[in-house]
C-alpha cells in the first residue's frame, strides 16, 4: 500500500541562503517570463475571451476536427472536440453571435451552446479582475500584518503569497492557458489557500513550546497533508472536468494546481528560511 | 452522550436536518424568481435545488441600453414638451427620442435615446432649450426610470410571446456601467432577440354616440396613432399624493394639435361627454357612452373618459401650449399594465446588444453539465478521501472528516435550496473549493489534538481545540477577505463561486468544524477523561 508519510527534510544542512535562493530563483524567473511576456504581447498573460471579447460556440456533428474547421466562414482561434460526444466548442475572437450562429446553422451543425462577449464588456471585466486581486491581496496583507504584529513573519507569509500567485500566472504563459474567470477565481483563491500553511507554520514556530525544528515538522504534517490533499482534489477534478469539457472547473482546477505545487515550494523553504533567521538571529540582534 | 456537553455536534444535527427539509421538504423554496434575475422560479426534479441557466438551459442577454443623459437641471413642468421638441430639432433626433424626467435622483433629466450624441452639442441644445447646459452633468447611459421602463416592457413582451419564466432585470456593473439582463429558460437567443424587436400596433381610438335611424350607433375614430405615441413621452406609472395611479403623458406639439382639434370635433369637450359617467365601457361594453380606449393590435386594453378640466384645456387651447395630461387607473397594477402597452410598440431605446454578452445553452446540455459537475465533485471528494485516509490509516479519525466535508457541502446546498439560489457551474466549483478549505480546517484540527501525545483530561482536549481554531478562524478570515471582492464586483459569473465560498467558510467555522472537534473527543476520550 501506498504510504503517505510527510518526509522530514533535514533542514539543519541548508543556510537560510541557500534554503530561500530556490524559490527566489523560481520567483525571479516566473517575474522575467511575466516581463517578457509583457514585452511581446503587451500583457503579463493572454487574456482569454471573457477579456478581450469574443464567441465560443459549441456544436453538434460527426464531420471532423479539420472539416469543422475549414466548413466555418469566420476567423477561428481554436477547436477543441469533447471527449465522449461527438462535439466541438469553436472559439473566436468575433462577436456578432448571431452571424456566428447562422454559420454554424447552415453548415448542417446543431448548436449546442453560445457565448459571446463584446469587447468593451471584456475590458470592463479586465479591469474588474484586476481590482479584485490587488483588492484580495492587500487585505490579505493587513490581516496578516494585524495577525502577528511583527514585521518579518508578516512579510514572509504575504511574500509567498505573492509568489504562489506569480508562478503560476508565468506557467499559465508556459503551457499556453490563457486568462479567464476560472483562473481568476483561482488566484484569489491560491490567495486564501497558500495563507492557510503559512500561518499554520507561523504560528507553530511563534507561539508553541518545543524546538524550531521540533515545531517546523509539527507543521509541515499538518500542512503538506493539507496542501497535497487539495492538489489531489484538484489534478482530478481538471482531469475529469476537461475530459467532460465542462466550462469554468478546467482552469480553476489547474491554476490551482500550479498554485499549490508552488506553495510548498514557497512555504517550507522561503517561508521557513525567513522564519529561522527571524528567530535566531533577527530577534537575537 | 451528554447533549449539553455536545451541544455542537446536536447544532450539527438539526442543521443538517434543516438542510434535509429545505431540500426534499413540501414547502420547497421560496418564490426565488422575484428577487434574483438568473432563476426559473419553480424547482424541477426531486430536489428544490434551483438551477440558473447554465445548468439549466436557456438564453441570457445582457446589454446596456443606448443613450445620453444630462443631470442636475432645473426643469418646469411646463417646459418639458419645448424641451424636447427644442433638443430633437437641435441634435436633429426626433423628439420621441428626447425625453424628460423630472425628479430624479440625481435632479430633473434630459436623455437622448439615440447613439452618438456629442457632448458638445448636447449642452448647446439644453442651452438653446432655457436650461443650464453648462451646469449639466453629462453621461452616457440612461435614466434609471428608462431603464425600469425598458424592464417592463420587455417583460411584458417576452410574457405575451409565450415564452415563460423569462426575467429581466437591471444590473449594475462595479464600474457604474448598468445592464439590462433577460434571462429566459428553453429559448435561444434569435428567438428572444426577434421577441423584443416586435412591435405591437398602439393606437388610441375615440368612441362617440351617434343618433341614427335605428337607435344609437357608434362611431370609432383614431386620435393618437401608433407613430404620434412613439413620438410622444410616455412616463413612469405612479400614483399621485391622494393616492391615485396614474401614467403621464406629453405629446409632441403636432400631434396634440390633431388631438385636441379631433375631439373638439367629435364633441368630447362638451358637457354631455365629460361627466363622470361619460364612459360606461366597464359596465357595459355595447353602449359604452364617450370613451377613448387604448388598443394594442386593435385590442381594447384601457377605457376612459375625459377629464371635465382636460376637456376645458383643450377648448380653450392651452392644452396645445402645454400637451401633458395624464391617464387615470383603478390601480398601479393596472396603470404598470398600461405603460407597457402604451409602448408595447417600441422599447424606449435600443438594446446594444453588441456591445453586451449573449449565452444560449441547450437544455441538453445544462442537464449534462448538471450529473457531469456532480460527479466531477464526488470523484474531488474521493481524492480527498483516499489522501486522508493515507495519512491517518485511522477509520476513528478519518471517517468523521469525510462525513464532515459532506456535511458541509449539504448544509450548503440546504442553504441554496432555501434561498432559491439559482445553481450554475461556478457555485459547482465554489462547492468544491469548500471541500477544499473544509478538510485543510479538519486537518488542522486532528493533527492539533492527536499528535502532541495523550490527551489526559477534557481541559487538555479544550485548550489544543483552541488553538487549532486560532489558526482556522485566521485561515478563515483570510478566504473571506480574498473572495469578497468577487463577491461584490460583478464578475459575471464568478459572483456566484464567490458567494458560495464565503457562505461555506462561515457554515464551516461555526457549524461544522467545532463539531468535528466533539464527535473526536468523543472517540479519543474515555467517559471519565471527559469531565
Amino acid at each position: 500500500m501506498v504510504e503517505f508519510v510527510v518526509p522530514e527534510p533535514d533542514y539543519d544542512r541548508y543556510s537560510n541562503r541557500q534554503l530561500a535562493a530556490v524559490p527566489l530563483a523560481v520567483l525571479a524567473l516566473a517575474l522575467l517570463v511575466l516581463a517578457g511576456w509583457t514585452l511581446m504581447t503587451g500583457t503579463p498573460v493572454t487574456p482569454g475571451i471573457e477579456f478581450t471579447g469574443g464567441t465560443e460556440i459549441q456544436v453538434a456533428t460527426d464531420a471532423s476536427q479539420s472539416e469543422v474547421r475549414q466548413s466555418l466562414d469566420f476567423e477561428i482561434d481554436s477547436v477543441q472536440p469533447i471527449a465522449g460526444s461527438n462535439e466541438y466548442i469553436v472559439t473566436t475572437q468575433a462577436t456578432d453571435s448571431d452571424a456566428i450562429s447562422s454559420a454554424a446553422r447552415s453548415a448542417g451543425y446543431e448548436i449546442v451552446s453560445v457565448q459571446s462577449r463584446s469587447a468593451s464588456f471584456g475590458a470592463d471585466a479586465q479591469r474588474l479582475a484586476l481590482i479584485g486581486i490587488g483588492v484580495a491581496f492587500v487585505g490579505m496583507s493587513l490581516l496578516i500584518f494585524a495577525l502577528f504584529r511583527t514585521f518579518v513573519p508578516s512579510i514572509a507569509v504575504v511574500a509567498s503569497a505573492f509568489s504562489d500567485i506569480v508562478i503560476p500566472l508565468a506557467l499559465m504563459n508556459v503551457f499556453g492557458i490563457k486568462l479567464s474567470l476560472g483562473s481568476v477565481a483561482a488566484l484569489l483563491m491560491l490567495i486564501g489557500y497558500s495563507v492557510d500553511s503559512d500561518i499554520l507554520l507561523n504560528n507553530h514556530i511563534l507561539r508553541r513550546r518545543g524546538s524550531f525544528y521540533e515545531s517546523t515538522y509539527r507543521a509541515m504534517q499538518t500542512g503538506v497533508t493539507m496542501t497535497v490533499t487539495s492538489i489531489s482534489a484538484m489534478t482530478v477534478m481538471w482531469i475529469v472536468s476537461s475530459l467532460f469539457g465542462i466550462p469554468l472547473l478546467p482552469d480553476l482546477a489547474i491554476v490551482l494546481v500550479f498554485g499549490l505545487v508552488a506553495d510548498l515550494m514557497n512555504t517550507y523553504m522561503l517561508n521557513l528560511s525567513l522564519l529561522r533567521w527571524y528567530k535566531y538571529e533577527g530577534v537575537a540582534r | 452522550m451528554n447533549l449539553r456537553e455536545n451541544w455542537r455536534i446536536v447544532m450539527l444535527v438539526v442543521f443538517v436536518l434543516a438542510s434535509t427539509f429545505a431540500l426534499f421538504g413540501p414547502a420547497g423554496a421560496p418564490d426565488a424568481g422575484a428577487n434574483n434575475s438568473s432563476s426559473y422560479g419553480a424547482a424541477t426534479g426531486p430536489t428544490n435545488l434551483q438551477f440558473g441557466l447554465e445548468l439549466a438551459g436557456g438564453s441570457r442577454i445582457r446589454a446596456p441600453l443606448v443613450g445620453t443623459t444630462a443631470e442636475d437641471l432645473d426643469i418646469e413642468q411646463g417646459q418639458r414638451s419645448s424641451i424636447r421638441q427644442t433638443v430633437g430639432d437641435r441634435l436633429n433626433v426626433s423628439a420621441g427620442d428626447v425625453s424628460v424626467v423630472l425628479n430624479a435622483d440625481d435632479g430633473d433629466s434630459v436623455e437622448v435615446l439615440v447613439e452618438n450624441v456629442s457632448e458638445q452639442q448636447f449642452r448647446a441644445a439644453l442651452t438653446e432649450a432655457g436650461l443650464d447646459g453648462e451646469a449639466a452633468t453629462i453621461r452616457g447611459g440612461v435614466t434609471a426610470q428608462t431603464r425600469q421602463q425598458t424592464v417592463e416592457t420587455i417583460t411584458a413582451k417576452i410574457n405575451r410571446g409565450g415564452l415563460s419564466g423569462g426575467q429581466v432585470a437591471t444590473q449594475r456593473s462595479a464600474t457604474g456601467e448598468n445592464y439590462v439582463v433577460i434571462d429566459v429558460p428553453n429559448a435561444n437567443t434569435t428567438e428572444v432577440l426577434n421577441l423584443i424587436g416586435d412591435e405591437g400596433e398602439v393606437s388610441i381610438v375615440a368612441t362617440v354616440p351617434v343618433e341614427a335611424d335605428n337607435g344609437t350607433v357608434y362611431r370609432n375614430q383614431t386620435v393618437l396613432t401608433n407613430r404620434q405615441l412613439e413620438d410622444s413621452q410616455i412616463g413612469i406609472a405612479q400614483t399621485n399624493d391622494a393616492g391615485q395611479p396614474y401614467v403621464p403623458i406629453t405629446l409632441t406639439e403636432d400631434a396634440a394639435r390633431n388631438y385636441s382639434q379631433d375631439l373638439v370635433d367629435l364633441g368630447f369637450t362638451s358637457s354631455e361627454a365629460t361627466g363622470p359617467q361619460s364612459c360606461r365601457y366597464r359596465q357595459s361594453p355595447e353602449d359604452p357612452g364617450y370613451c377613448l380606449y387604448t388598443t394594442v393590435d386593435g385590442e381594447i386594453v384601457y377605457a376612459a373618459g375625459l377629464d371635465p378640466g382636460l376637456a376645458e384645456d383643450i377648448e380653450s387651447g392651452e392644452f396645445e401650449t402645454a400637451p401633458s395630461f395624464i391617464m387615470q387607473t383603478r390601480s398601479i397594477d393596472e396603470a404598470q399594465r398600461l405603460q407597457v402597452n402604451l409602448r408595447a410598440g417600441a422599447l424606449p431605446t435600443r438594446l446594444a446588444v453588441e456591445d453586451g454578452t449573449v449565452l444560449f445553452l441547450q437544455q441538453s446540455l445544462g442537464d449534462r453539465f448538471k450529473w457531469q459537475a456532480l460527479l466531477t465533485g464526488l470523484i474531488a471528494w474521493l481524492a480527498v478521501s483516499g489522501s486522508v485516509f493515507l495519512r491517518y490509516k485511522n477509520p476513528r479519525v478519518a471517517l468523521p472528516m469525510l462525513a464532515t466535508a459532506a456535511a458541509e457541502v449539504y448544509l450548503l446546498l440546504g442553504f441554496a435550496a432555501a434561498i432559491g439560489l439559482p445553481l450554475n457551474l461556478s457555485y459547482i466549483a465554489g462547492f468544491i473549493a469548500v471541500i477544499g478549505t473544509g478538510v485543510d480546517d479538519l486537518l488542522i484540527i486532528a493533527d492539533e489534538i492527536l499528535n502532541e501525545g495523550e490527551i489526559a483530561t477534557g481541559r487538555v482536549f479544550q485548550s489544543r481545540f483552541r488553538k487549532a481554531f486560532w489558526v482556522i478562524g485566521a485561515a478563515a478570515v483570510t478566504t473571506i477577505i480574498a473572495m469578497s471582492p468577487l463577491a461584490f464586483l460583478s464578475l459575471g459569473d464568478l459572483q456566484g463561486f464567490a458567494i458560495v465560498t464565503i457562505v461555506g467558510v462561515l457554515i464551516g467555522v461555526l457549524v461544522t468544524r467545532p463539531a468535528y472537534g466533539d464527535v473526536l473527543r468523543n472517540l479519543m476520550l474515555s467517559e471519565e477523561q471527559r469531565d
